[in-house]
């Protein structure tokens, strides 16, 4: 009998201590873009430095597509997004911030080091329309082309498809899908006829390919004269509220903490 | 014949005949003879080649320090943090599967064993455990987002200023972690107590004990090898589970406490594990580094051979047990209450 | 401590009935989360038409598919890529199994089965996520760059693109995941058929093999039975590995193409559940991914209850596992 009367008071207890505390334990959830999940990560993890008090926020991936519907349905209180807003896709009553800017890399693999790919050939690759290395001119290989993709719900396939092939043409749909940037760069490093697309900070271990003349790297793509760049969003349901607004208002501050940060790898923008 | 032996002289020496070798066999025998051999020693060398890469890879980009430091976030990975929250998180959501499953597990194999009644009822439950063990767990995890993220059971993980519940936090992967462990403690209960000698709950009976005394004095104490190696089985599948704490974590970089409550704030953040750090620095995550992501399974490998080797360890104390049995019966005598 | 056995026998059965009620739970949650995605697509849900990944993204966006709703889907590339992973795999292992189970059990020495055994039974316990790690970086690339040539590549490249992440890699490794159970399983099994059978038809002159094979494995039948409902309950539920190795793109790998066909990629449906991890939550999305959960739960259940009605056929004269 003590014993059962000791374990019920204690489980009531417990829950009543842990309840309210429950109700406190609000945090920040941000997630969406896989390509801009690094730059979240380290953001937040700096914001929590600065602001100890506040509960760190929470920084998970799904892909742009998932953070902007996200962030719509309210799952999020702020989504990532690595592409631009598409009217008429995305759900009304979205706002987008811009934080910083990318640059998307075309990557072969490191036995077929291309040094350049003309406007043409990026298109005919990745359309499907060229089908094999000896029609690439500055290819040292021959064989079928290996096309690898992004995932339909890539933020990082959206903004290749719009800056490199424009608003017509679209990417191949026999090419393999991956889910990030990490395999897309795995399946381009281990196989020799492959060709595909990732963020610069992706490009260890492959070729990156310098596009229309220019070579693909950060200080390229920060001085502007590489073409192949991209915007990096923060979307909110609505204008920007609360803690959200509290933490996208010192992510755009361009205070020197989150300058340090973005000019890392990234390009800052404000 | 007897009478011809006798008149021949002394019987040979007995001797055991001479087995037939394997050349006097048919060819499909033979061919299936060198097929076993082939097989039995093409399965070892497989499972020697997959712990040697991994102790080659792991040994190679395995540093100590990475025990000590934090994961950091960083484009670089090889250079910064190591996987000490990882090895928490592991630690932590082992513990509260085992501390929740393995009290109900026992419970519930001495209800089925000792009781039992209706029938039906124990039946269905017998089933229900069955088809808990078949289930698999990305289906569990999915169900557990469902349950955790209602409202009332918010307390258990955070809230989005928005208002939305995530559901993920420590407690939450514990809770569904249990339900992976529960069917094999309740097996390995089960079996343990089918296989103790009537006698036993016989004498307690005589001596005027009721059931529950029994149970809890007599018979759970005899087991308690097999649940051991029960539980151990447990943790070894909660340990290699990836599913469940990618859905249900979190899988954040760093074990991140939802409140500034010590205990209770870690319980309801969200954090890793190490199998949710070694698919996400593999090419299928984010991390983006390969040596981290080997170090990691390394460091899992070695916690698995270890467990393995405890299960060994729990299951080979089986002579002993008709003496303790033996010691216990006697030991009924003298204690009276 | 006074505690009547009434009181005892009902917390104990109130612990079970809660287990109970919580698995039922979990069966009618999934199904309800999972009913809209059935009802509108109906049967069809299990038929073939379009890409699925197209599908999913029109969810995931909330711009539906000319002339079809959000909810439309057709799973027939994840379910058939389900059923060939998981046979193959199981087809293979249960050969395998059964091969080194007798070797363990019969023919090898004493010594060398002592120390094979506990290898054996640590290949069972290597989490998914290790097998998954070495299948994408040591296994597909060596795949990819050894058996794949240019002219098999060429040979399908209209349709899809091979790579080292294919039908073959998920199925081998899948294989060696499963086995060391169902090793382990036949091999105690072999162990306990009686003494006297074995020795009756050896001197009956029967050889060893025979025997096994007319013997043992007659008797061992009911464990091995089991032994592959449980693999085959492991092979349908891996996620982790699959989506590690396999997640390129949801094709349906096509047998009329020949030796090809093992190099097509696949996408298992648990590789799919695990991959849209993040997007629960949204309405038509959400209702797809639990859809197929229901299938997996659904199979999983008739899958205990098929390994029940082997095992029941065969309790007569078998040994129970």
């Amino acid at each position: 009998m003590r014993v059962y009367r000791t374990l019920i008071v204690s489980i009531v207890v417990a829950l009543v201590l842990a309840v309210p505390a429950g109700a406190l334990a609000k945090r920040l959830i941000i997630g969406g873009s896989t390509s801009v999940l690094p730059l979240a990560q380290k953001l937040a993890t700096a914001y929590h430095q600065a602001y100890p008090k506040l509960s760190a926020p929470k920084v998970g991936g799904g892909q742009s597509d998932i953070g902007i519907s996200g962030a719509a349905k309210g799952s999020f209180d702020i989504g990532d997004s690595s592409r631009d807003p598409i009217k008429g896709v995305d759900p009304h009553g979205l706002v987008f911030t811009k934080v910083a800017r990318d640059g998307v890399c075309v990557i072969t693999n490191q036995a077929n080091p291309i040094s350049n790919l003309s406007q043409e050939s990026v298109e005919g690759i990745f359309t499907g329309r060229i089908r094999d290395w000896s029609s690439v001119p500055g290819s040292r290989i021959t064989g079928p082309i290996d096309l690898f993709d992004r995932d339909g719900a890539s933020g990082t396939q959206d903004a290749f498809q719009h800056i490199f092939l424009g608003e017509t043409l679209k990417i191949s749909p026999t090419a393999t899908a991956e889910t990030s940037n990490g395999l897309e760069q795995n399946a381009v490093s281990s196989d020799k006829q492959a060709v595909g697309f990732a963020s610069f900070a992706y490009t260890a271990g492959v070729n990156a390919v310098g596009y229309q003349g220019v070579a693909c790297n950060l200080r390229n793509a920060k001085s502007g004269q590489y073409g192949g760049v991209r915007n990096f969003w923060m979307v909110t349901r609505g204008v920007p509220k609360g803690e959200a607004l509290k933490f996208i208002k010192w992510v755009t501050s361009g205070n020197a903490t989150t300058k340090r940060i973005i000019n890392s790898s990234w390009i800052a923008v404000h | 014949m007897a009478v011809g032996a006798a008149t021949r002289g002394a019987m040979p020496p007995l001797s055991h005949p001479r087995r037939a070798s394997v050349r006097s066999w048919p060819f499909v025998d033979r061919a299936a003879y060198v097929l076993c051999w082939v097989t039995g020693i093409g399965l070892s060398l497989i499972t020697a080649g997959i712990v040697l890469f991994m102790l080659l890879k792991g040994v190679s980009y395995l540093q100590l320090g990475q025990f000590i430091h934090s994961p950091s976030p960083s484009l670089h990975q090889t250079q910064s943090g190591g996987f000490s929250d990882p090895i928490v998180g592991t630690l932590l959501v082992t513990a509260i599967g085992i501390v929740i499953a393995a009290p109900l597990g026992v419970a519930i194999a001495a209800w089925l064993s000792e009781y039992g009644r209706p029938a039906g009822l124990a039946r269905a439950v017998e089933s229900a455990l069955e088809m808990l063990a078949g289930v698999p767990s990305v289906v569990l995890a999915i169900f557990g987002l469902l349950i955790f993220a209602q409202g009332f059971l918010a307390f258990m993980s955070q809230r989005a200023f928005n208002g939305t519940v995530t559901g993920q936090s420590f407690i939450t992967a514990g809770i569904v972690m249990s339900l992976l462990a529960l069917p094999l403690v309740v097996a390995a209960a089960r079996e343990a107590l089918a296989q103790l000698p009537d006698r036993l709950r016989e004498a307690s009976y005589a001596l005027g004990k009721t059931r529950a005394t029994t149970i809890w004095r007599v018979l759970l104490p005899s087991i308690r090898p097999s649940i051991a190696s029960g539980v151990v089985l447990g943790m070894g599948r909660i340990i290699g589970d990836t599913a469940i704490i990618t859905l249900i974590l979190g899988a954040t970089l760093k074990n991140e406490p939802a409140t500034g409550t010590p205990i209770l704030g870690t319980l309801t953040g969200t954090g890793s594990t190490l199998t949710s750090y070694v698919f996400n620095n593999s090419p299928a995550g984010e991390g983006n580094s390969h040596e981290k992501a080997y170090a990691a399974a390394f460091v899992l490998l070695m916690i698995v051979l270890a467990l393995n080797a405890l299960v060994t360890l729990l299951a080979s104390g089986r002579p002993q047990r008709e003496r303790k049995l033996r010691q216990r019966a006697l030991a009924l005598v003298p204690w009276t209450r | 401590m006074l505690v009547t056995d009434e009181r005892v026998e009902r917390t104990l059965g109130a612990l079970a009935v809660a287990v109970l009620v919580l698995v039922c739970l979990l069966v009618v949650a999934v199904l309800v989360k999972a009913w809209p995605s059935f009802s509108y697509n109906g049967l069809r849900w299990f038929g073939a038409g379009g890409e699925v990944d197209t599908q999913l993204r029109a969810m995931r966006e909330g711009t539906p598919l000319p002339g079809h709703g959000l909810l439309y889907f057709r799973a027939w590339p994840l379910v058939w890529g389900t059923a060939l992973t998981t046979v193959l795999a199981v087809a293979l292992a249960l050969i395998t199994s059964t091969l080194a189970a007798i070797f363990l059990t019969e023919f090898a020495p004493a010594r060398v089965r002592s120390v094979l055994d506990p290898i054996i039974r640590l290949l069972a316990g290597v989490p998914s996520v290790v097998y998954g790690l070495i299948g994408i970086l040591a296994i597909a690339p060596w795949i990819n760059a050894h058996l794949l040539d240019n002219g098999r590549k060429q040979s399908v490249a209209y349709v899809v693109q091979l790579n080292g992440a294919n039908l073959m890699t998920a199925t081998l490794i899948l294989t060696v995941m499963i086995t060391p159970i169902m090793v382990a399983i036949s091999a105690n099994a072999l162990e306990a058929v009686p003494p006297a059978w074995r020795e009756g038809s050896a001197a009956l002159g029967v050889n060893r093999w025979r025997t096994i094979w007319r013997v043992s494995l007659r008797t061992a039948r009911p464990a091995i039975a089991a032994a592959t409902v449980l693999a085959t309950a492991r092979a349908l539920g891996e996620a982790v590995m699959l989506a590690m190795v396999s997640g390129g793109r949801a094709f349906a790998a096509n047998p009329l193409d020949g030796l090809t066909f093992l190099f097509e990629p696949v996408r298992p449906m648990a590789a799919q559940i695990f991959q849209e991890s993040e997007g629960l939550t949204i309405g038509p999305l959400g209702h797809t991914i639990y859809a197929l959960g229901a299938v997996l739960l659904v199979s999983a259940v008739m899958l205990s209850l098929a390994g029940w009605a082997a095992k029941q056929s065969m309790k007569r004269y078998g040994i129970r596992a």
